[in-house]
């Protein structure tokens, strides 16, 4: 039931607290901006049409001035958010993350399960007490160092580097397949994700090692004939 | 008796979302199904003989129109945005630029025993111009479409609540005499009223009787307003009318479908003096 009777142009009022009165200096003490209206008393700052810029200090060198410059900022360096193998080893035993030959371990379900808190420009996976590793783990990443790729092997699981460009990336964590992920451009990718040793997805011996899991993409063994073009070209010396 | 009447009576299938509305079986889980509000017509300016009686029939409206919570926030935005779009603005004075006079100072800098003065314009003195007086400035403001949308369906709804809302078979009046319409809206009881039409235009006579009337308005449904709705204590709906609001501002919501046979509860319905 309606409190009041009738809805009337009379009895409109605006919902509390979505109004606030504006703040009006120089109109006397009752308000509590009267007289110098907040400004305190004398001084430059005190002056109509006066401020003082960003970060000055008086003349006193600024904090911003009193050390040198020192370096540059590499604007194509990657962060990979790092994960060790003892954590992985950690979540499987809470029953947080599962890996079998037809689900592998991706950025996604690292994400879900809360052991990355953000994927960064791509997920690497570190060696930090290895040994804790027991179950075979199938697990895709953007990299894996040399100590957990000897690690996941010697537990019996697989581990591929793919590459992850950002949009890659964010279809990966969403889960998007309808798009075809994006294959690395830069020669220094070509060359990193076509090494075994990286256990790149475009090195033949990687996928020749992988065999046929269901989730091994035809696409990456054209790439890895594509893109291995390099290895066989015959550089011609210039006299 | 109400519910007598409409077991006689024939439903108007006078709402153009109406095939959108019907709900199949629902389990209790599932949201809620709305009751479409039922309004029995009032009584036309005129009665045609092609037009469906009033006596005999019931408008079924929709709830998410018509039936809407009453926000009473949203209509004070409305109001207010209305309103500012109203002001002329035209408030002006001058500043100390721009009054007439020149720029010689008044009197020496020192010397006569008086506060320092410039020109003979500033603020401080007598006949000199305003410090940030009002300037001719625009005061309308703007306000989301979709809060003005909900404006008009909270608005329509609380007159349907205080039984101020009407729907007639349709809006017209023969011949242009403002004193025979004067009669005939007393002896309705309309006075107070806005007639809202679905019409492109409002029909000539009618607008001719309506204009020198100061207890009645008409108008066309795209014109209308939120403020307009709030201003007039009743509202009188065209048919088409009530299709284009529908159509406009109703909301994709499962809404219950009529019974062929009313067993409807008395609760449901709004009360039949509506006006």
């Amino acid at each position: 039931m309606a409190s009041r009777a009738r809805v009337t142009l009379a009895n409109l009022k605006p919902s509390r607290g979505s109004l606030h009165n504006q703040k009006r200096v120089g109109r006397g003490q009752g308000s509590g901006y009267g007289g110098t209206s907040g400004r305190g008393h004398k001084g430059q700052k005190a002056r109509s049409g006066s401020s003082l810029r960003q970060g000055f200090e008086g003349g006193q060198t600024p904090i911003t001035k009193l050390f040198p410059k020192r370096g540059f900022v590499n604007h194509n360096a990657k962060e990979w958010a790092p994960v060790n193998l003892d954590r992985i080893q950690h979540w499987i035993n809470q029953g947080r993350l599962t890996s079998s030959p037809e689900n592998p371990i991706t950025a996604r379900e690292l994400l879900a399960s809360g052991c990355i808190h953000d994927a960064h420009d791509g997920v690497k996976i570190l060696g930090d007490n290895a040994s804790e590793l027991k179950t075979p783990i199938y697990i895709i990443a953007s990299r894996a160092s040399k100590s957990a790729i000897a690690a996941i092997e010697a537990a019996g699981g697989k581990v591929v580097c793919k590459y992850y460009n950002a949009l890659a990336l964010r279809d990966c964590v969403k889960g998007r397949t309808d798009r075809v992920s994006a294959a690395p451009t830069t020669r220094k990718d070509i060359v990193w994700y076509g090494l075994h040793r990286n256990r790149g997805f475009v090195s033949s011996k990687t996928l020749q090692e992988l065999g046929n899991l269901p989730w091994i993409e035809d696409r990456w063994k054209a790439l890895s004939e594509q893109l291995g073009v390099w290895r066989k070209q015959k550089v011609v010396p210039l006299k | 008796m109400l519910g007598h009447s409409l077991t006689q009576a024939l439903r108007l299938q006078c709402r153009a979302g109406a095939s959108r509305t019907l709900a199949t079986a629902v389990s209790p889980s599932a949201t809620p199904i709305a009751q479409p509000v039922l309004l029995e017509l009032t009584q036309p300016l005129k009665t045609f003989k092609t037009e469906p009686r009033a006596s005999e029939h019931v408008v079924a409206l929709d709830p998410s129109v018509f039936n809407h919570p009453i926000r009473r926030d949203i209509l004070h935005l409305c109001a207010v945005h209305h309103l500012d779009g109203l002001r002329q603005g035209t408030a002006s004075t001058k500043t100390r630029g721009e009054v007439r006079g020149s720029g010689a100072k008044i009197r020496p800098q020192k010397g006569s025993g008086r506060a320092r003065l410039g020109d003979g314009q500033s603020p401080m003195l007598y006949g000199g111009g305003v410090a940030f007086g009002p300037k001719p400035r625009d005061f309308s403001t703007k306000l989301p479409r979709k809060v003005i949308q909900m404006g008009m369906r909270v608005a329509l709804s609380a007159k349907v609540k205080e039984r101020k809302l009407g729907v007639m078979s349709r809006l017209d009046w023969p011949n242009a005499k403002t004193k025979y319409l004067k009669a005939k809206l007393e002896e309705l009881g309309l006075r107070k009223t806005l007639f809202v039409t679905g019409e492109d235009n409002v029909p000539l006579g009618l607008s001719r009787a309506i204009n020198m009337l100061k207890l009645a308005d008409a108008t066309t449904v795209d014109k209308v307003n939120v403020y307009e709705l709030m201003q007039w204590d009743r509202i009188i709906l065209d048919i088409k009318a009530v299709e284009y609001l529908e159509r406009t501002l109703g909301k994709n919501v499962p809404i219950a479908p009529l019974p062929l046979v009313t067993e409807v509860a008395e609760s449901t319905l709004v009360a039949h003096s509506a006006l």
